[in-house]
């Protein structure tokens, strides 16, 4: 009997972005364990906990389906679209939609626990560290909330939209914003600790490891700031915007480009490892482990490459994905797709 | 609801008007006995012609500013786009500042939709610094960015580029394909009471919407199409992506080496909120293309034009990006765009690889044909053609 015991809990995995693979990611699924077409469009990521995956919709729903049979446990139904990736902490399901509100869920039965409306539209997931909620919105505002009871402990006004997903350190929380800085706000208080101007947005959601946030802009320049300076460690110049968040794994960071190509370049200074072709434009962010890297892509489905090289492993051809990022357990791959369709194979 | 019938006759070259217009025949390009009569009803709502629609306050007036430092290393230079957009403006009206010249189509209750064109993912789609300078210039005279809609027909390629993460916070991203909404009241992105039918090809859906943003919230559209070939119209150009990115169901209109977007594209544009509503036209040309638009995923037959062409009169801008693209292709020694030897069709793969291959005979006597609807110039003499080097 299949059955899933991987925990993927937030946007690519976990809150450290690693995201990490399973060995029966490098080869390529062949059965399909069981698929759901929801009634409209998918941009989040799915997550894992616990044999449940989690996905919202452009319908304005959170699913919750059985990770081995595909059989829907519960959807709870808001007012407006969402595409906001779930978040899971302990017993809550987090997630925002369009109308800008932030929705704390039981896991368990899909209960709204608490509510809270933001300014703007939701598109991040809400990250969760210490007991706050960590999440930006449209409207430029980046807020800290109880976990408990959804109470704002602060926000921080930028000036343009935050569609960056934070990442919440124990000192500091850092996100992009498309006023083109890339922020480090104390995750207390809310003050700045230090920000970054890139050359344009920072769409992309930063990694935090070895000292280093990772992320890049729409200036086509992929950065390695000091995680407590914000300066300059390294920085990649490609063929144009990035908007794909970076994913780490094995000494390499990996992120897809607008141009094209997903790239593999050095941690520790920056070099070019590799670079692979994919399909005209990449926009999701890939998820990387010791031996593969796995993207999809709006063009052309889903594509897996060996992570030593970028040579291409295998390729499924189940419909694109603007910023889905497909979860690589034990036992199966789960994906969600643009036109609404969740795929559990193997 | 006015209710209106145009009968194209292929065989006669011609486009008979019913209702609004007589039974003139207006000879409108050459014969093609391949192509049937079409039968085209609009229905629209009967509104008055504003002063400010097409062909607008500068009929027959075309901007061409051309900035070297428009693209740097590969990149827009948002400062270029800037410099391009006020000098733009201010040639076109004559104003003394950017300013004015905006305040002459814009004010502070309006609301402005911004026809962008996404369909060229990644490198060729109205650029961010483009949209951006326009909001700026729109928030300058007091349209509030709560007010800016940017909106085509479909949301995936609206996505892809980014448009939705991108633009000053407040501005709106909406895909017609996808419902939105308005102080809380979800709509569908297209309106059922105002549309276009016809019968091109024995197509099952015989009507084509028009999106609910054009007919019900919009007081102003600015078009901003990009400077590109299109494999069957000739140019994608201001008409085109007007017409069949504010319509649904137009990919309907090719089929086989046929194509009918002459006469629907210049029909559509005629219908009464679109005509009324769009006051402003900016070309991107900043990266144009020569062959195998709108999408052009080969990077072969893109070229950094470093332009952008302002106006308010569709048909003489779309005039003069006709003669830019011809004249490109005459430089790279290709078969212009009014060529019909049937030697230089081919599949869509051998159209990707080489301009000597093509899917469709192109059909870009649209823009006369708009001509002869009242829509603007056509004649190169009747316009007035003003270069501007940065």
């Amino acid at each position: 009997m299949f059955q899933d015991s991987t925990d993927w809990i937030t946007l690519l995995g976990a809150n450290d972005r690693r995201g990490g693979t399973a060995a029966s990611a490098s080869r390529s699924p062949g059965e399909l364990i069981w698929k759901q077409a929801l009634t409209d469009g998918i941009r989040s990521s799915p997550v894992l906990h616990e044999g449940v995956v989690f996905v919202t919709c452009r319908d304005g729903c959170l699913y919750a389906f059985d990770s081995r049979t595909g059989k829907e446990r519960w959807h709870v139904q808001t007012a407006a679209a969402s595409d906001s990736t779930p978040s899971i902490s302990g017993p809550l399901v987090l997630f925002g939609n369009d109308a800008g509100v932030l929705y704390a869920v039981e896991r368990s039965s899909g209960a709204i626990r608490w509510q809270l409306e933001a300014g703007g539209s939701i598109w991040t997931s809400p990250i969760v560290r210490n007991g706050v909620v960590f999440f930006g919105s449209t409207d430029g505002v980046f807020r800290a909330v109880d976990l408990a009871g959804g109470k704002i402990r602060w926000t921080h006004e930028t000036d343009g939209q935050i569609c960056s997903t934070a990442y919440a350190a124990e000192r500091l929380v850092y996100f992009g914003s498309s006023d083109g800085n890339i922020y480090a706000l104390d995750p207390m208080s809310g003050k700045s600790s230090w920000r970054f101007r890139a050359g344009d947005s920072v769409v992309a959601s930063p990694a935090v490891i070895d000292g280093l946030v990772l992320a890049g802009s729409e200036d086509y320049w992929f950065y390695a700031l000091d995680a407590a300076s914000g300066a300059v460690r390294w920085k990649f110049e490609t063929g144009l915007g990035i908007y794909s968040s970076p994913a780490v794994a094995g000494g390499r960071v990996y992120f897809g480009g607008k141009d094209g190509y997903v790239y593999a370049l050095a941690l520790a200074d920056g070099k070019e490892i590799w670079k692979s072709r994919s399909f005209r434009t990449l926009t999701a962010p890939p998820v990387a482990g010791d031996s593969v890297v796995c993207i999809q892509t709006f063009y052309g489905g889903t594509q897996a490459f060996e992570a030593a090289t970028g040579k291409e492993l295998w390729r499924a051809n189940l419909g694109g994905s603007l910023q889905s990022t497909p979860i690589l357990a034990d036992d199966a791959v789960y994906l969600a797709t643009y036109p609404g369709v969740v795929y559990a194979l193997r | 609801m006015n209710r209106r019938t145009f009968i194209y006759n292929a065989a006669l070259g011609t486009l008979n008007l019913g209702l609004i217009y007589g039974h003139r025949g207006v000879p409108i390009r050459q014969p093609d006995s391949a192509l049937k009569s079409l039968k085209i009803d609009v229905q629209a709502p009967e509104t008055e012609l504003s002063r400010l629609g097409m062909p607008g306050l500068f009929p027959g007036r075309v901007v061409e500013a051309h900035h070297p430092g428009s693209l740097v290393d590969g990149r827009v230079s948002p400062s270029a786009m800037q410099a391009m957009v006020d000098a733009g403006m201010k040639a076109l009206t004559g104003d003394g500042n950017a300013r004015d010249a905006w305040a002459r189509l814009f004010g502070a209750t309006d609301v402005v939709a911004l026809k962008v064109n996404p369909s060229g993912v990644p490198g060729t789609v109205t650029s961010i610094p483009l949209v951006r300078e326009v909001v700026r210039s729109l928030t300058s005279v007091g349209v509030p960015t709560k007010n800016i809609i940017v909106y085509d027909r479909n949301s995936n390629q609206l996505e892809v580029n980014g448009y939705h993460a991108l633009v000053p916070p407040g501005v709106r991203v909406v895909g017609l394909d996808q419902r939105w909404s308005v102080r809380g009241e979800s709509r569908p992105g297209y309106d059922p009471l105002v549309f276009c039918e016809m019968d091109c090809f024995g197509e099952r859906e015989t009507r084509s919407y028009l999106a609910s943003i054009v007919v019900r919230e919009a007081t102003k559209i600015i078009n901003l199409p990009c400077l590109k070939e299109h494999n069957a119209s000739g140019v994608t150009g201001c008409l085109k992506n007007l017409a069949y990115g504010s319509f649904n169901n137009v990919a309907r209109t090719h089929a086989g080496t046929k194509t009918y977007t002459d006469p629907v594209i210049a029909v559509m544009c005629t219908s009464s909120p679109l005509r009324s509503k769009s006051v402003l036209h900016i070309m991107d040309g900043i990266r144009a293309v020569y062959h195998s638009g709108p999408f052009a995923w080969n990077p072969d037959f893109v070229w950094d034009a470093k332009t952008l062409l302002f106006g308010t009169d569709p048909v003489a801008m779309d005039r003069i990006e006709l003669e830019i693209v011809e004249q490109k292709r005459r430089e790279v020694g290709v078969p212009s765009l009014w060529d019909r030897n049937p030697a230089y069709l081919g599949t869509n793969a051998e159209m990707q690889r080489t301009a000597f291959k093509n899917q469709f005979y192109r059909e870009p006597g649209h823009i006369k044909t708009a001509a002869a609807l009242g829509l603007g110039k056509w004649e190169l003499s009747d316009i007035d053609h003003r270069k501007l080097q940065l």
